[in-house]
C-alpha cells in the first residue's frame, strides 16, 4: 500500500508540537520553582501576579540579570512569577508570548527587551493588567524601564584609560542603539578623564546574536592597537571572553558577571541589576499605584547600575590614585554632583 | 577611512584569518549539502543539523572535560540528524522541503529547551578549547603563515575533511554512484546501484559535516554555547552549494569568497569605528550578501545549463518512477 503524501508532514506537525509542548513546560519552570519555594503557599495569595519574558536564554549575560531578579523577588514572596525564556524576538511572536500571560490574569507583564511594539497592542486590550517593556515613549498601561549602564561605563572608562599602553581602547555593541552609543560615549569620556592621550575605536557589528562575528571584530581592534575592549551586548560578551583571553588584553563584562570566562582579563564588569525596578513595579502594582506611561529609572544612586571589580584580573595594574578618583566620582554619581553625559546618538 | 590598515601588512593577516574562520563552519555544511543534493535529496534541514552538532559536541565537551570527545559527539549528533532526514526523506520518500524545513525546527526549539534545562538561571558554562597549533617553518611565511599555518588544530582536521569529501564525490565508485542516483536514479537502478543506500549514506555524510561545523564554531573557536548560535550560517551553505553549480570546489570557493566578504565588512568597521562613524554600516553588513547574490547571477548567465541535479528534491520509487 502506498503511503500518502501527507504522512510526513503529519509526522513533522507531531514532532514540532511536541517540542513546542517541550519548551513551553520548560519556559514555566523557572518561575514555578521559584513560586513553590518556602512560604509559597501563605504567600501565593498576597503575592502580585508577575510574568517575565525573555528573548534569550535564562543563562545569557544579559537574560540571567532580568532571571535572577525575578526569582530573588519570587524567594521573598513578593511575585507569583511565571517565566518564559527564548522568547520570539520578533514584533507578532513576542506579542502572542506577552498576551498569553495578559489573557491568564497575570497582574504584571514584564517584557524584557525593547517590545514597546508587540506589547501596546496587547495592552490596549488587558487594561487591568500592567505591562512594563524598555523603550524610550511609554504609552497606555505600559510603563518603561531604563537601563543607564552608561554610568558604569563611565567609571569602566576611567581605568581603561589608566591601564591602556597603546592609548587604544576600544567597544563592540550589537547595534547602534541609544543603549549602546550612550554605553560607548561614557567608556570614551571617562578613559579621556584620566588619559587625554587615549583614542578609542567603536564597532557596531550589525547583530545581536552572532558571538563569532563579534569575536572576530574585536580582534580586529586589537590587531589595530586596541588593549582594553567593552562590549554592549550578549553575543558581543560572548565573543570578548575568547578573544581577550587568547590575545591577553583588559575587558569589561557587559551587564553580568561573566569573569570566570578570562579572570586574569577581565578588569571588572559594569553591572544592571533589575531588581530594584521589578520590587518597585510589584509594590506599585500590589498598591494600586502602577501609574500609566510611567518611567521606572533607576541609575547607579539607586542600585541598577554599578562596576565591579574582578579581584582575579592581572594583566596590568589599576594605579591607587585611579581606585581612589573611581571612587571619588562614583560617590559623586551617588549622591548627584556629578551626572555622567548622556549621549545616546551620533547627533548627541 | 584608512584603507591600509586592512590590507596592508598585518592587517591584509588579520583580514584572511578572520575570513577563513568566519567561512570553515560553512564551508563544511556546504560541502555535505553538495553530497545530499547531488545524491538527489534536498536537505533544508542543514542549519538545524549544525546547531545539533554545535550542542552535541558542547555538551560532550562539558561533561568528558574533552574537546576531542566534544568533536566526536558533535560529529555524532550532525549524523543522527541526517539519519532522521534520511529516514523521512529516503525511506517515508516523504516531502524534502518540508522534512528540512521541520527539522531545522525542531532542532532549534530542542536545543534551547535541553540548553535551558541543563544551565538555565546559572553563569553563562563554558568549555575545554583545542589550542592553537603553529606548524614549524609554514607558519613563519610572512602573510601567508599565521593565516594558513598558525590556527586551530580543529580547523586542519576541518580542511583535511573538506579534500577528502570532494575526492569521495568526484574520484570514487562511490562519488559516481551519489552522482548517478542524483541524475537518473532509475538508470542506477537498472544497474543495481542501491538508490536509498546510497542516498542514506549521503544524508548520514551531510549530517555529519554539519554537525562538524558547529562542532568547530563551538569547540575551535568559542568554547562556549549559545541558543541559535549558527546564526543562519546553515542557510547561508545552502545558497552557496547553487552559488557552486553543486560543484565541491566552486562551492567552496564561493563560501571562502562569501567568508572574505563577511570579514572585510568587520574589518572596515573595526578601522573605521569612532563612537560616530561616518560609514554606513548597514551597507557593509550587506556586502557578502550583494557579492554572493551578484557572483550567483553571473555565473549562472555565463554557464548558460542548469547544473542541478535532475532529481533533487524527487522521491525515488522502485515501482512507480519519481512520484
Amino acid at each position: 500500500m502506498r503511503r500518502t503524501r501527507l504522512q510526513g508532514p503529519a509526522i513533522w506537525l507531531v514532532v514540532v508540537g511536541l517540542t513546542a509542548l517541550l519548551a513551553a513546560c520548560g519556559s514555566d519552570n523557572g518561575g514555578g520553582s521559584t513560586s513553590t519555594g518556602a512560604g509559597a503557599s501563605t504567600t501565593a495569595k498576597k503575592a502580585v501576579g508577575m510574568a517575565l519574558v525573555l528573548p534569550c536564554g535564562s543563562s545569557d549575560p544579559w537574560c540571567n540579570q532580568g532571571y535572577n531578579a525575578a526569582r530573588k523577588l519570587a524567594s521573598q514572596g513578593v511575585v507569583d512569577l511565571k517565566v518564559t525564556t527564548g522568547a520570539p524576538q520578533d514584533t507578532a511572536g513576542a506579542s502572542q508570548v506577552i498576551r498569553q500571560y495578559a489573557q491568564t490574569g497575570k497582574q504584571l507583564v514584564v517584557a524584557y527587551s525593547t517590545w514597546a511594539d508587540a506589547t501596546n497592542p496587547v495592552a490596549t486590550k488587558f487594561r487591568k493588567t500592567n505591562f512594563a517593556t524598555f523603550g524610550i515613549k511609554p504609552t497606555s498601561n505600559v510603563a518603561l524601564f531604563d537601563e543607564p549602564i552608561y554610568q558604569g561605563a563611565y567609571l569602566a572608562g576611567m581605568i581603561a584609560g589608566a591601564v591602556t599602553k597603546s592609548n587604544v581602547i576600544s567597544g563592540a555593541a550589537g547595534q547602534d542603539v541609544p543603549l549602546c552609543h550612550a554605553e560607548m560615549e561614557a567608556f570614551q569620556a571617562g578613559a579621556k578623564r584620566t588619559n587625554p592621550k587615549v583614542k578609542q575605536l567603536t564597532t557596531y557589528v550589525g547583530d545581536w546574536n552572532d558571538a563569532a562575528k563579534s569575536q572576530q571584530a574585536i580582534l580586529g581592534q586589537v590587531n589595530r592597537g586596541s588593549d582594553v575592549v567593552l562590549a554592549c551586548g550578549g553575543a558581543q560578551a560572548t565573543g570578548m571572553a575568547q578573544a581577550i583571553k587568547n590575545k591577553n588584553v583588559t575587558g569589561f563584562g557587559y551587564v553580568s558577571d561573566t569573569s570566570a570566562q578570562a579572570p586574569k582579563n577581565f578588569a571588572g564588569t559594569v553591572i544592571y541589576d533589575p531588581y530594584p525596578y521589578f520590587k518597585k513595579m510589584a509594590e506599585d502594582t500590589k498598591a494600586g499605584k502602577f501609574q500609566p506611561a510611567k518611567l521606572y529609572s533607576f541609575g547607579m544612586p539607586q542600585g541598577g547600575v554599578k562596576l565591579q571589580l574582578n579581584p582575579s584580573y592581572s594583566v596590568a595594574k589599576i594605579p591607587a590614585s585611579v581606585k581612589a578618583e573611581v571612587a571619588k566620582v562614583q560617590k559623586q554619581i551617588m549622591d548627584g554632583s556629578f551626572k555622567v553625559p548622556y549621549v545616546a546618538s551620533g547627533n548627541g | 577611512m584608512d584603507w591600509s590598515a586592512i590590507f596592508g601588512g598585518s592587517g591584509l593577516e588579520v583580514l584572511l584569518s578572520s575570513a577563513v574562520l568566519l567561512a570553515m563552519p560553512t564551508a563544511l555544511a556546504a560541502l555535505g549539502e553538495t553530497v545530499c543534493e547531488r545524491a538527489g535529496v534536498l536537505n533544508l534541514g542543514l542549519e538545524g543539523m549544525m546547531l545539533s552538532g554545535a550542542l552535541g559536541a558542547f555538551l560532550g565537551a562539558y561533561y568528558a572535560h574533552s574537546p576531542v570527545v566534544g568533536t566526536l559527539c558533535g560529529v555524532l549528533v550532525g549524523a543522527a540528524m541526517g539519519a532522521l532526514m534520511a529516514f523521512l526523506s529516503v525511506t517515508l520518500k516523504t516531502e524534502q522541503v518540508i522534512n528540512g524545513i521541520a527539522l531545522v525546527l525542531f532542532a532549534q526549539g530542542m536545543t534551547a529547551f535541553l540548553f535551558e534545562k541543563l544551565f538555565g538561571g546559572g553563569k553563562q558554562p563554558t568549555i575545554p578549547g583545542i589550542p592553537d597549533l603553529k606548524i614549524p617553518l609554514l607558519g613563519s611565511i610572512p602573510g601567508v603563515g599565521p593565516v594558513l599555518f598558525d590556527q586551530n588544530a580543529l580547523l586542519y582536521a576541518s580542511g583535511g575533511v573538506a579534500v577528502a569529501i570532494w575526492l569521495l564525490l568526484m574520484r570514487t565508485r562511490f562519488g559516481l554512484s551519489v552522482r548517478a542516483v542524483g541524475e537518473r536514479p532509475e538508470a542506477a537502478d537498472a544497474v543495481a546501484v542501491d538508490v536509498a543506500r546510497i542516498r542514506w549514506i549521503a544524508l548520514l555524510i551531510c549530517g555529519a559535516m554539519a554537525g562538524l561545523g558547529g562542532t568547530l564554531l563551538v569547540i575551535g573557536d568559542l568554547n562556549l554555547f549559545q541558543p541559535n548560535i549558527t546564526g543562519g550560517r546553515g542557510w547561508v551553505a545552502i545558497a552557496l552549494v547553487i552559488f557552486g553549480r553543486w560543484n565541491p570546489l566552486l562551492v567552496f570557493g564561493g563560501v571562502l569568497l562569501f567568508g572574505f566578504t563577511d570579514a572585510l565588512q568587520v574589518q572596515v568597521r573595526a578601522v573605521s569605528g569612532g563612537t560616530n562613524t561616518t560609514v554606513p554600516y548597514e551597507l557593509f553588513q550587506a556586502l557578502p550578501y550583494m557579492v554572493t547574490l551578484l557572483v550567483l547571477v553571473t555565473a549562472s548567465v555565463v554557464a548558460r545549463y542548469s547544473a542541478q541535479p535532475a532529481a533533487l528534491g524527487i522521491p525515488f520509487r522502485k515501482d512507480g518512477g519519481r512520484s
